[in-house]
């Protein structure tokens, strides 16, 4: 069986897991690679849930937020974003940035945006396979 | 504000010439005690708050000895505003951007302290030195003036604590006060600057020749010895990208961690109350790591050592001063100060930060611009 890679997605109440929603009552046909979590905000995403999920075997994690300037909580979004170039920072200090970690802002009205985020990243992650941390989890 | 001196070194002792400049101060009430390194006549060697100018001889500014970050006590005793107290820190330069870090993190006040900050050149574990630290204090003064005017022999000693071997941070960031020794020949004199009013008030009740600037020749020696370290900091970073870099390296940096924490713990600017990782969030029932253990066939036990790790690194990279305190105290020899020097300093260049440069800017994570990263979070 070809590999599948499973990703966990974190998409906020108010814009990207709307635009979720737009996808599927639009009938747009995505692969179904991704697990939704459904969080309030992006900027609620610590660092530990994307690398819980990495270490525990997704193959990738999708963070979902507003636009710049959308937030429902006025900067939420802002702040996600720092914490993304950090995050970004540190992994390629260790030699782990693979770009296993997508950050998009997709809206409520942008259900085509999210199908299409969902499907490139699934094709992504297929042609760089499985999470090194899989094999690496007995140590 | 801000005044430049020399301050004259009677008997070629700069340690008894500190001695009697903080009798000074605490005699003249600008100071209630003094956060200070100390011996103890036992051959102890640690940080004591020191009030009493009888016990002056037991005191040591400058020692070359780093057990803990004393950024973390600061933290301890003078969280809260306190009225009428005035605690004087005499620290080396990570000390003090930790210090600062904190201040900014809210977990020391301000207003109580005079920082007094002292040039150091590196540092040892005490346990290096156990037979070092002579009890008799004459021999330990001039093991310590010894010390100070080695000049180059401290750049190649690798008995220095490893995260001091690649520092380039030998003279004080932020301070009311500061003192140095390197490049102005501590047998004769001390270099003493005040960087705010309060400090500008402690010089002047201390006799000193004042000089326009900071002596040529002490600058010309600080380049040479930043450099060096520079230098080092390039090699010893090497070595750890050969050893450490990638997923498969990486879980075998860190394989031997027993989770005890300790680098949590010591870190001065690791400042939560309670830490995530000793919550019971991550914590399963019974059930609940067998159906792991399932899932993957065998399961490492304790688990979530390399998720503590990375995660403490993506909470604290901005902050860290690079001390590697973390380090010297962890039982599985982990390798933490030249990698927490790589990854904080690339961290905190993302955001052109410095930990501990600057009291005025602000946190990475507590500010944001509209337009800056652009290119994050789009196609």
């Amino acid at each position: 069986m070809s590999f599948e890679p499973k990703i966990v997605g974190f998409l906020c109440n108010w814009c990207t897991y709307a635009g979720a929603d737009l996808a599927g009552t639009s009938r747009l046909q995505y692969p179904p690679n991704m697990r939704p979590i459904r969080v309030m905000c992006s900027g609620a995403v610590d660092s530990v849930y994307i690398l819980r999920a990495l270490l525990e075997g997704a193959d990738g994690v999708f963070i979902g937020g507003c636009h710049p300037g959308d937030c429902h909580y006025v900067s939420g979004n802002y702040k996600t974003r720092r914490r993304m170039v950090l995050f970004n920072s540190i992994m390629r200090a260790l030699g782990l940035d693979e770009g296993r970690v997508l950050l998009r802002w997709i809206s409520a009205a942008e259900g085509k945006k999210f199908a299409d985020t969902v499907t490139e990243m699934t094709e992504r992650l297929r042609q760089l396979g499985p999470s090194p941390f899989r094999k690496l989890w007995e140590v | 504000m801000g005044k430049i001196g020399l301050l004259p070194v009677k008997d070629n002792r700069p340690i008894q010439t500190l001695r009697e400049l903080f009798v000074r101060w605490l005699e003249s009430g600008r100071v209630s005690a003094l956060l200070v390194p100390a011996v103890s006549p036992a051959g102890i060697a640690a940080p004591v708050l020191w009030s009493d100018p009888e016990k002056a001889s037991q005191i040591y500014p400058l020692l070359p000895v780093m057990g803990i970050n004393s950024a973390g006590v600061v933290a301890e005793i003078a969280a809260d505003k306190a009225e009428g107290s005035r605690l004087g820190v005499v620290l080396r330069p990570c000390e003090l951007r930790a210090v600062v870090e904190l201040i900014k993190l809210q977990q020391i006040a301000r207003d109580n302290l005079v920082l007094i900050g002292v040039d150091c050149a590196g540092t040892y574990k005490p346990t290096t030195l156990v037979n070092e630290l002579k009890s008799d204090a004459g021999e330990l003064e001039n093991w310590i003036t010894g010390f100070l005017t080695a000049q180059d022999r401290y750049l190649k000693d690798e008995r220095l604590r490893r995260a001091c071997q690649l520092c380039e941070f030998p003279v004080p960031l932020v301070y009311d006060v500061a003192l140095g020794f390197l490049g102005v020949n501590p047998k004769e004199q001390l270099l003493i600057q005040s960087a705010s009013e309060l400090g500008d008030m402690l010089l002047s009740e201390v006799n000193i020749s004042p000089v326009a600037a900071v002596p040529a020749e002490r600058q010309v020696y600080l380049d040479h010895f930043i450099q060096n370290r520079q230098e080092q900091a390039v090699r010893m970073i090497a070595d750890f990208d050969r050893t450490a870099l990638g997923p498969e390296k990486l879980v075998r940096y860190f394989a031997h961690c027993i989770n005890c924490h300790n680098c949590m713990k010591v870190c001065p600017v690791c400042y939560c109350r309670e830490c995530f990782f000793d919550s019971e969030v991550l914590k399963r029932d019974l059930d609940g790591y067998i159906r792991v253990s399932r899932r993957k066939g065998l399961n490492r036990m304790p688990a979530d050592t390399l998720l503590f790790h990375l995660t403490r690194m993506n909470h604290m990279m901005t902050s860290c001063v690079q001390c590697g305190i973390c380090e010297d105290s962890c039982p599985a020899g982990i390798g933490l100060s030249v990698m927490f020097r790589k990854v904080s300093r690339e961290a905190q260049a993302a955001f052109e930060y410095l930990s501990g440069r600057s009291l005025e800017e602000p946190l990475p994570l507590t500010t944001f611009r509209e337009d800056e990263f652009r290119q994050i979070g789009e196609d």
